[in-house]
């Protein structure tokens, strides 16, 4: 065993190798398709350029995998995630529309604690059904998928509404400290969660739990209520994901606001490492994940495929993981690896291609 | 209550009853808990008829009548066929959330293949087979490579969705004559205001529904599937020798394959393909088979039931519409309805003791 093999096998283990190399592979590609794709430029005082871009579209996804995450960390799945962010949009620019004056920033700060608060509610309500009552996560949480957008449109009374206010405008569009306004929520959130999470038991606690909920209950760990709290937590995310995601638009499109977002977290959420069936989760990958996920929207555009191709890319990389997390693909893995280095000891120079067969 | 503490009670009533069984009229003064949701079905059918009879009677039409049936299963066909397909998924203990999406792609290609000049029943035969095929690669990826059902089936939603998109954005008319001739094909009775019809998509739907009723509550396949669905996730299924792991592949490929069907029919209702039709369908076919009264853990449930589910979907929508609601109360409705009975199964199954269900999957 060289030092080198040793470390390459470390590296390409590591759970962030892969979706971080596709990531860098990619920009790769598009800058080679796309000369000055790399290019960030300073204009009025704030950094532009499709990295920038690529960034601010980046914050929506990273927001409702990171509530996600955590709930797949548990063992569980939160499918309402898209409707929260078209409920709590609705209620957000229902209020700014019907207050006196939507500019005032008193009265944005009310309109966005009150989307806030909906997500806050709809989570205590997923949370309950899936802890007090025990029903399956993903029923429990498909309720709201079908009925959230039917309250969204029972808000807005089935119009797209519509409001002028540049200081909510500005929490997806802005810009603060050169940086769009939504990328430094983004960051925030993201920092403060994993703060909470990784530096105290909570992170833990919630893989034991997703591990096995009897022993963690067992052993002391309030399962019921951590479980409910991230449910919460996830509803209060994706509200504020709809509140990023619509702000540039400033129109609340009930039918039409986060659909299928669901499937962007989840694929941002096992691009970064996390496996779907709970226990252990990386809050780091999130962000490569959410960053892979947006390049590649991005990628189709560039490459001039058409737009229409991006779910069907997005299921097929779904699709892939899956299986190459499944046992049985890990089997077949090992047992090619097992057959394989049986020549190599006869030859030093064989020990070079095993090494390869690693990182294929 | 002795047939529910034994495992065997997760299956339907056996049909030869031993001389110690309880009478009808024991029965009827102790119900079996299993019929509790099949109960409250039929009690919200029957609320739901009361209620429509009498706030939209009038004195030259009662609101109860064949025309109502009939335009219930003319409206819901495409629906029944759907939830009878995801009957058998979640009796085996999964879910299958691909098939709006595959009902879009199959009205889709449907549409598409008949405007390259396919002759008709090539379309059909074809249509029906990519909802096979997706319903194959949900059932290979569960079976074989472990994935969670909802999962599966939630990629090849997108999958299909996304398929779906490729092939067009517009909603494409479908005017070829063969199609057009079954889809208004129709067999009408009575006169007048109170005439109504059968048309060829409630002669296939009701065919779906007898022959799934046949193959779950009279062949070897029904009772393994019953047998997937009970809480030891089909070991014991295993044990007896009957073939488990073939049996759960073949419940989503049965569930595909009727999502091919409600594709075929969903065209001949619109007369069209739409990449966009369907959002949401998935939902509305678990809603159906939920308040039809099959547990969603697995192993309990009627497909008769499903068939009064679909019935209560429909009548929710009429009186909807009646009452001149917007559209979107419907979805809201349903939400509810879905809420209401999804908590029933769970004070019923937390009855039956801690074991009888799991509370994940």
């Amino acid at each position: 065993m060289s030092a080198v093999q040793t470390s390459v096998r470390r590296a390409t283990g590591h759970a962030l190798f892969w979706p971080t190399t596709a990531l860098v592979v990619l920009l790769v590609a598009c800058s080679v398709a796309s000369p000055g794709f790399l290019d960030v430029s300073v204009r009025d005082g704030a950094l532009v350029g499709q990295p920038v871009d690529l960034l601010r579209n980046s914050v929506t996804p990273l927001l409702l995998a990171l509530g996600m995450c955590l709930v797949i960390a548990t063992g569980g799945i939160d499918l309402s995630v898209g409707a929260v962010m078209a409920i709590s949009l609705a209620v957000s620019l229902t209020y700014l529309d019907g207050a006196a004056d939507a500019s005032d920033p008193a009265t944005v700060v009310t309109a966005v604690v009150l989307g806030l608060v909906l997500g806050l509610a709809v989570g205590a309500f997923n949370g309950m059904l899936v802890t007090l009552l025990g029903v399956q996560p993903f029923i429990a949480t498909m309720i709201l998928m079908v009925a959230g957008r039917g309250i969204a449109m029972l808000i807005t009374e089935g119009q797209i509404t519509t409001v002028t206010s540049p200081p909510f405008k500005a929490l997806g569009a802005g810009s603060l400290l050169g940086l769009p306004q939504a990328v430094v929520i983004g960051a925030v959130v993201f920092v403060v969660v994993a703060l909470v999470v990784r530096r105290t038991a909570l992170g833990m606690l919630l893989e034991s739990i997703g591990v096995n909920r009897e022993s963690a209950r067992l052993s002391g760990v309030r399962a019921r209520s951590t479980t409910w709290t991230v449910y919460v937590l996830a509803g209060v995310l994706a509200a504020l994901a709809g509140i990023v995601y619509g702000a540039p638009t400033m129109a609340a499109d009930a039918n039409n606001i986060g659909l299928f977002f669901e499937l962007n977290a989840i694929v941002v959420v096992v691009l970064g490492g996390t496996k779907l069936d709970g226990g252990r989760f990386y809050l780091s990958g999130l962000v490569v994940g959410a960053l892979l996920l947006t390049t590649i929207e991005r990628a189709v555009i560039i490459f001039q495929l058409p737009s229409t191709t991006t779910n069907l890319f997005k299921a097929a990389v779904l699709i892939a993981i899956c299986i190459a997390a499944s046992p049985r693909a890990r089997s077949w893995v090992q047992r090619r690896r097992s057959t394989r280095p049986e020549p190599a000891p006869s030859s030093a120079p064989a020990k070079d291609p095993s090494a390869k067969e690693l990182t294929a | 209550m002795t047939t529910t503490s034994s495992p065997a009670g997760s299956r339907p009533a056996p049909a030869p009853r031993d001389p110690s069984s309880p009478s009808l009229l024991q029965r009827l003064r102790r119900p079996d808990v299993r019929y509790l949701p099949v109960a409250g079905t039929l009690a919200t059918l029957v609320a739901l008829l009361v209620v429509g009879q009498v706030r939209y009677s009038t004195a030259r039409q009662d609101f109860v009548s064949m025309k109502l049936i009939s335009n219930l299963l003319i409206d819901n066909s495409f629906l029944l066929v759907l939830a009878v397909g995801m009957t058998f998924v979640v009796l085996a203990g999964g879910i299958d959330l691909s098939v709006g999406a595959v009902v879009a792609l199959v009205g889709l290609t449907v549409a598409q293949l008949s405007i390259a000049g396919w002759p008709t029943p090539v379309v059909l035969v074809v249509g029906v087979l990519v909802g096979t095929a997706c319903g194959t690669v949900i059932g290979v990826l569960v079976q074989h490579f472990d994935v969670q059902p909802f999962i599966a089936s939630l990629a090849v939603l997108f999958l299909a969705r996304g398929a779906a998109t490729v092939i067009g954005t517009r909603s494409l008319p479908i005017d070829d004559p063969g199609f057009s001739a079954i889809a208004s094909w129709s067999l009408r009775f009575g006169e007048g205001r109170t005439s109504w019809r059968l048309n060829a998509s409630i002669f296939i739907a009701l065919g779906v529904l007898a022959v799934a009723y046949l193959v779950l509550h009279h062949t070897r396949f029904g009772r393994t599937v019953y047998g997937l669905g009970a809480a030891d996730r089909g070991h014991a299924v295993g044990l007896m020798g009957l073939r488990a792991e073939r049996t759960r592949v073949l419940v989503y490929v049965i569930s595909g394959t009727c999502a091919g069907i409600a594709g075929l029919l969903f065209a001949f209702y619109t007369k069209s393909g739409y990449n966009l039709t369907g959002v949401g369908m998935e939902l509305d076919a678990i809603a159906a088979v939920v308040i039809g009264g099959t547990l969603l853990t697995g192993g309990y449930g009627y497909v008769l039931g499903t068939g009064a589910g679909v019935l209560v979907y429909g009548l929710i929508q009429v009186l909807n519409a009646r009452e001149g609601l917007d559209s979107w109360w419907t979805r809201v409705a349903i939400g509810g309805v879905l809420l209401a009975f999804v908590v029933l199964q769970r004070v019923i199954s937390l009855k039956k003791g801690p074991g009888a269900a799991p509370a994940r999957t």
